[in-house]
């Protein structure tokens, strides 16, 4: 008897929907066993993680505050994966788009009216994004130079340029009133989204929601989208039809990079309200890679998921105070990990579907 | 392993070498193979005929191990078998040759031959092994230097290290899918010797084809397909060309020649061009004109320039020298939109992911070629592939599919419905280049194509046909240009030109020295 994987030659979409929904089951299974172990009751852990991101008011608008940056990388990771382009660097494009959203707070925001001020932020945030992601772009597009590589390795400059404009220097960025502990200058009212009332979330949701459509428009419909589709799927056809496969990939790679800087432009608007590197250095780029990657590209599911992920992170931190079982907080990363783990292992079960033999005969399964 | 010791004398009582019994095999939606039979005897070349989606290479899969019936089963010398993988098929003595060659360039031929054989000890004998190859060769007319480095070796020698690999193997069944499809008339020649030598063994061939001239010379039975069914299965000796055909396709068939029209002025018009790749000229100063109303052929052997010379000529890859007019515009240089823009339409060798992208529908693949605005006009794709599957008759569940899902024949169609459209008319293109118009194609849509260039060239429009079927080239060729090694070696009138002149040219041999 032997087990064998035979490719299906119809993908459906309920094969493809059902992907993440069940590898976050097997996840949370996963995570039961290690939660066994530690002598807690997964049912009692997974009954807590879920009140405290989904049932409670404040456990929800937390959850969709977390939401924000991550729909801001996941759609950062989308628009290139499904292009086969690999920008892993998101979470460097978010610092740095920090770093430009903070000095144009600071800079150029303060006799602005509120609408206006954040619109600055924001658009010096993407653009601060789009210019990290410049050196790859141009590398990849020009000489074939792996943009994993390089995006990953501009993420660790931008990591400790960050930390040092707040620890290492009297920068423009440093509050020069936080000498013993250092902090980051804070930026204006107008430059900083309005609250929903006495939560924590802001309007940076709605923007964020606003750029996902703005992505899946500009995917689905337009030419540039249709541009990345054909060098996505098949370089040569590009050279053949006359489009450029180097400025699409240029253009994407920006695109991704600027989207990457957006999300620590809302998360400076939003939530730090300062260039704040104790505040940003929470992986929101690298989750936005799990995020996409769930979502299958679809800029709508990247709203979804970022939301689900958000409230996992969000619950790690009410676990730890679950009356009478102090659950670490990495149990929410470690689910976090392990639902694209079993995500990337059940894309297999996606398009192949497993049938065993038993003596020569197949049975599909 | 064994080699196979029988005699050249077919012994009727003797069960078959190989056999297919009342196989069967199911894809979603497509009964790809209905109860099949199918017996090969030894000593005998029997060839599989059919067009393309009649199941054939169904059938040859299942037969090597690549597949496995969902009903029936495989015999071997009149034994059940089970084969789970084309490898237990090797270990049975059921040798695949593929039509894509599968052999690693920087090995030497003896290297590629013992490639995967799990028989080799872990320590080689490379002198023993180069000597068994070359003993092979000598014994099946297959002349090949064992150490001579693969990426030197022409196509058709290439396709001699496959052979002998299988052979080598000790293959007493051998399959050969399409193999004179790049071979030139004297390498088809010399393929078919080799065939005799190895049936002389008492092996069986198995002969995959859907050239009725070859099949009539080379098999000694030929069992028809169409539509998952054996249509019927013949001696050669009792059939003809037609008959087949007719088996083939299901109703008769015209095979019919178009020619005699009166080209006008100039439309397409090469000069001196030079494509430099990894240093060498691989166009090397080529001058063409290609008139309005004119259809003109590029014959050669695969690799002699044809697939620059065609990408030069449509833009899509830089010209070292050398000018390109299209319609009166000089596009050299100037990119595949530019030569559209003067008039041009193209249909590349790789449908599948050049003339087409995989990863999109069928409607915004007609899109691909189309001028482009800030929004994409999907309503006008849609438009324009429904009336393409309606007029063209492509077979596809919709509109909205992959172009990856398409069989071959159907997205060349897709492919020539999107580059033909409005040909001739106001607006339409007005110099067409095809390369490879018909492969892979069956024989009724292979006609439907040959119909559309000869509409185009009745349009007006100059038609720049590029194949490596001469058959092809010359029935629908006015005039022949022969490329060898990215030169013109030879240029004429269809008419004028005998088969073999074109063949030595073809092969680089200038007239009246004798071939090898």
């Amino acid at each position: 008897m032997s087990f064998r994987l035979e490719r299906r030659l119809e993908v459906h979409w309920w094969n493809q929907a059902l992907t993440p929904v069940l590898s976050i089951l097997a996840a949370l299974a996963f995570g039961a066993v290690f939660l066994l172990f530690e002598g807690f009751n997964p049912f009692t852990v997974y009954k807590a993680l879920f009140e405290a991101s989904f049932t409670s008011k404040f456990g929800i608008t937390d959850s969709l505050t977390v939401a924000v940056p991550l729909i801001l990388t996941g759609l950062a990771a989308a628009v290139v994966f499904r292009m086969g382009l690999f920008n892993i660097g998101a979470e460097g494009q978010l610092y740095l788009g920090a770093i430009f959203a903070a000095w144009a707070g600071i800079a150029i925001a303060d006799n602005l009216p509120t609408v206006l001020g954040v619109t600055v932020v924001l658009i010096a945030g993407a653009i601060g994004g789009a210019l990290w992601a410049l050196p790859a772009a141009y590398f990849k597009a020009y000489f074939g130079t792996s943009e994993i590589i390089s995006t990953l390795m501009l993420t660790f400059i931008a990591l400790f340029l960050m930390r040092y404009l707040i620890f290492g220097s009297h920068s423009y960025w440093r509050d020069p009133e936080s000498a013993t502990f250092p902090q980051g200058r804070k930026i204006p009212e107008t430059a900083r989204f309005e609250l929903w009332g006495n939560t924590r979330l802001h309007w940076g949701l709605l923007v964020a929601i606003a750029i996902a459509a703005a992505v899946w428009v500009l995917i689905k419909y337009t030419s540039i989208g249709y541009d990345m589709n054909v060098v996505g799927s098949a370089p040569e056809s590009a050279r053949y039809a006359g489009i450029s496969v180097r400025r699409t990939i240029m253009l994407a790679i920006l695109l991704s990079g600027a989207l990457g800087g957006l999300a620590g432009a809302t998360e400076v608007a939003g939530r730090s309200f300062s260039l704040d590197p104790n505040g940003l250095e929470l992986g929101l780029g690298f989750t936005g890679i799990v995020v996409a990657s769930l979502a299958r590209y679809n800029p709508w599911a990247v709203i979804l998921v970022a939301t689900f992920l958000g409230g996992l992170r969000n619950a790690g931190v009410a676990l730890q105070s679950l009356p009478g079982e102090r659950v670490p907080v990495e149990v929410s990363l470690m689910l976090q990990g392990a639902i694209l783990l079993f995500a990337i292992g059940g894309e297999v079960f996606a398009r192949y579907s497993l049938s065993y033999s038993r003596s020569g005969k197949v049975v599909a399964a | 392993m064994t080699d196979s010791a029988a005699g050249s004398d077919i012994v009727p009582s003797q069960p078959a070498a190989i056999a297919a019994v009342r196989v069967t095999k199911r894809f979603p939606g497509v009964l790809a193979a209905d109860r099949v039979d199918f017996h090969v005897e030894h000593g005998e070349v029997h060839t599989l005929l059919g067009e393309n989606g009649a199941g054939k290479s169904t059938v040859a899969a299942m037969l090597c191990g690549l597949y496995q019936p969902d009903d029936g089963h495989i015999e071997l010398n009149g034994a059940r078998v089970d084969l789970r993988s084309p490898r237990e098929g090797l270990a049975h003595g059921i040798g695949m040759v593929h039509q894509h060659f599968r052999l690693v360039d920087r090995f030497t031929v003896a290297e590629n031959v013992i490639l995967g054989d799990p028989h080799q000890a872990h320590v080689l004998n490379p002198r023993e092994i180069e000597s068994r190859v070359a003993e092979i060769g000598d014994r099946f007319g297959l002349p090949i230097d064992p150490r001579a480095t693969t990426s030197d070796l022409t196509v058709g020698q290439r396709q001699r290290v496959e052979i002998v690999k299988v052979l080598y193997r000790g293959a007493d069944v051998l399959l050969l899918d399409e193999p004179t499809a790049v071979l030139t008339p004297h390498e088809v020649d010399a393929l078919f010797e080799t065939v005799s030598a190895i049936t002389a063994e008492g092996k069986a061939v198995v002969f995959i084809s859907h050239k009725l001239g070859e099949v009539m010379a080379v098999s000694d039975r030929v069992t028809v397909m169409r539509a998952g069914a054996v249509t019927g299965e013949v001696a050669t000796a009792d059939t003809d060309q037609r008959h087949l055909a007719e088996l083939m396709v299901g109703r008769p068939v015209e095979a019919a020649t178009r020619r005699g029209s009166n080209p006008t002025e100039a439309a397409l018009v090469a000069t001196d061009l030079t494509v430099v790749a990894d240093g060498q000229n691989v166009v090397d100063n080529v001058s063409l004109t290609v008139k309005h109303g004119e259809v003109l052929g590029i014959a050669g052997v695969a690799g002699n320039g044809q697939r620059p010379l065609a990408r030069a000529l449509a833009g899509t890859t830089s010209v070292d020298s050398g000018t390109v007019v299209i319609c009166g515009s000089d596009v050299t240089g100037k990119g595949p939109r530019a030569a559209r823009g003067a008039g041009l339409a193209f249909v590349p060798e790789d449908r599948l992911g050049t003339g087409l992208v995989p990863g999109l529908s069928l409607t915004d693949n007609m899109l691909l070629t189309r001028p482009r605005s800030f929004f994409v006009d999907r309503k006008a794709g849609r438009t324009e592939a429904e009336a393409a599957i309606e007029s063209y008759e492509i077979k596809t569940p919709g509109t909205e599919v992959t172009a990856a899902v398409l069989s071959g024949g159907n997205s060349q169609k897709v492919l020539l419905a999107r580059e033909l459209a409005n040909v001739g008319e106001p607006g339409g293109p007005r110099v067409v280049i095809v390369s490879s118009p018909t492969r892979g194609l069956d024989i009724g849509a292979a006609e439907f194509v040959r119909g559309l260039l000869h509409d185009a060239r009745e349009a007006g429009a100059a038609v720049l046909i590029i194949s490596e079927d001469l058959d092809e080239v010359r029935s629908l060729s006015d005039r022949v240009a022969v490329l060898y090694r990215g030169r013109v070696a030879l240029e004429g009138n269809t008419d004028e030109l005998e088969i073999d002149t074109i063949g030595l040219a073809m092969a680089g041999v200038d007239e009246g020295e004798a071939p090898r």
